[in-house]
């Protein structure tokens, strides 16, 4: 009995351990995943006394970008960047505007959502990516473009503009290409949180929108 | 005497062959230096990464604060990326000032960033911009791996630059003090009977003592 229950608990053991290689196996198979993950600080700045909403689409939450590999030497690539732009932006429009509410849905006529100034919509328009290997440049580099609007809680456009980020890192030794692509990908998530926290009040529209809602009070000059 | 000269000239050879041979130079320019070193104040040292085709490394750019802080412990400098992530996103390298008058207009904009800035007492920034590269790689080796074992064969060698340039900026007098630059360049080796023996010239660590003595010549009171 003790025997059998013996080879019963290698079996499964050994049927546990198979599964694993086979698994491993499969997923270099695979394309190279990146899950970006990186720590985004607060801005050093000046709030603006607004309340903004903020309503991030499920496609802009859970961005991801697929590139398929054009030849077999080449590996597919997945970069999944949602959760790291969702951290960085509430960390970044906290930092800028007196209170910061997440929507409850897309701002539209009959869509029930809290009070607001106004309520800031960014979505990923493009995202780019260039490895060592196909640029013979010792760098990593990530370039992301923005859709940003800013609508009023009943949908209407007050600013529509665009925003190019990025972000790159050098080849450093035993760096596997995976880390070294997060690393860039974070630094274009720093670079975009610092080109809007610089030019959002010089968006032509946003400015018009700020004289209107705060008035002579704030002359913004950064 | 000539035991003497032949025993100093073989232990450098011998010196040269383990690490590899480098060849460095500095030049500076300064002015201003503070007599009695700079006291209680803080300096922070940051790194130029605005550049399209190369970045200032961030370990090179702690091992000259690393240089300083052990060349003179009562000089208290602060880390790179501590400054950065308390000075977001002032200093990153879309935004980072290129000119002290930059960082002027930055404090009188936003005063937040000129109080946190007081609050640290710092009265230099030090701006490093270069970057070590390698090239003219040279050689080949072969590696083979057999039930009996394994082990390379052939001989490989590379040459490495290293360039960098140190700006100071002080703030107690809105100006720019001082540049200082180095270059290094080293061959290393790699001959490999079985084992592969890698001899590395330290063209990164030689340029970072080089850019560090003189950061601790113009800032402490010891040398």
């Amino acid at each position: 009995m003790s025997a059998s229950m013996t080879s019963v608990h290698e079996f499964a053991k050994l049927a546990r351990l198979a599964a694993l290689v086979l698994f491993t196996l499969l997923a270099a198979c695979g394309p190279a995943e990146v899950v970006v993950k990186g720590e985004f600080p607060p801005p050093t700045i000046e709030k603006l006394p607004l309340t903004i909403g903020v309503w991030y689409d499920p496609g802009f939450a859970n961005h991801e970008f697929y590139d398929e590999a054009k030849t077999k030497q080449d590996s597919s690539w997945l970069v999944k960047s949602g959760q790291a732009q969702v951290q960085m932006w509430d960390t970044l429009l906290n930092g800028m505007f007196e209170r910061v509410v997440p929507m409850a849905g897309r701002p539209g006529p009959g869509q029930m959502n809290p009070t607001v100034d106004a309520v800031f919509i960014p979505e990923v328009a493009e995202l780019q990516y260039a490895l060592p290997v196909q640029t013979n440049v010792k760098i990593y580099e990530i370039w992301i473009r923005y859709h940003l609007q800013l609508v009023t809680t009943g949908g209407d456009p007050i600013a529509e503009w665009s925003m190019p980020a990025y972000g790159k890192t050098p080849t450093a030794f035993l760096q596997s290409d995976q880390s070294a692509v997060n690393l860039a990908a974070v630094m274009a998530l720093r670079d975009a949180g610092a080109n809007f926290a610089t030019s959002f009040t010089r968006v032509p529209g946003v400015q018009v929108w700020l004289q209107e809602t705060l008035g002579s009070q704030q002359e913004v000059t950064l | 005497m000539i035991t003497d000269s032949v025993r100093a000239l073989l232990l450098g050879c011998l010196a040269c062959m383990a690490s590899g041979c480098v060849t460095s130079s500095v030049d500076q320019m300064v002015f201003n230096k503070p007599k009695q070193g700079i006291g209680n104040a803080s300096v922070v040292i940051l790194g130029r990464r605005h550049a399209s085709d190369y970045d200032t490394e961030p370990d090179f750019v702690e091992c000259v604060g690393e240089h300083i802080a052990s060349g003179d412990d009562s000089i208290q400098v602060i880390g790179e990326l501590e400054f950065i992530n308390d000075f977001y996103p002032w200093f990153e390298p879309r935004t980072a000032p290129l000119q002290i008058a930059d960082l002027e207009r930055l404090m009188q904009n936003q005063p937040v960033v000129a109080e946190r800035l007081a609050s640290l007492n710092t009265q230099y920034m030090i701006w490093i911009d270069g970057s070590t590269i390698r090239n003219d790689s040279t050689g080949s080796m072969t590696c083979a791996i057999g039930p009996g074992g394994g082990g390379c064969f052939g001989f490989g060698t590379w040459s490495s630059d290293a360039k960098y340039e140190a700006t100071i900026w002080d703030f107690s007098e809105s100006a720019e003090v001082g540049r200082i630059s180095t270059t290094a360049t080293g061959q290393s080796y790699m001959p490999a009977v079985v084992i592969p023996i890698p001899i590395i010239a330290p063209v990164q660590g030689t340029a970072c003592d080089g850019i560090g003595d003189q950061l601790l010549q113009f800032l402490s009171s010891q040398y």
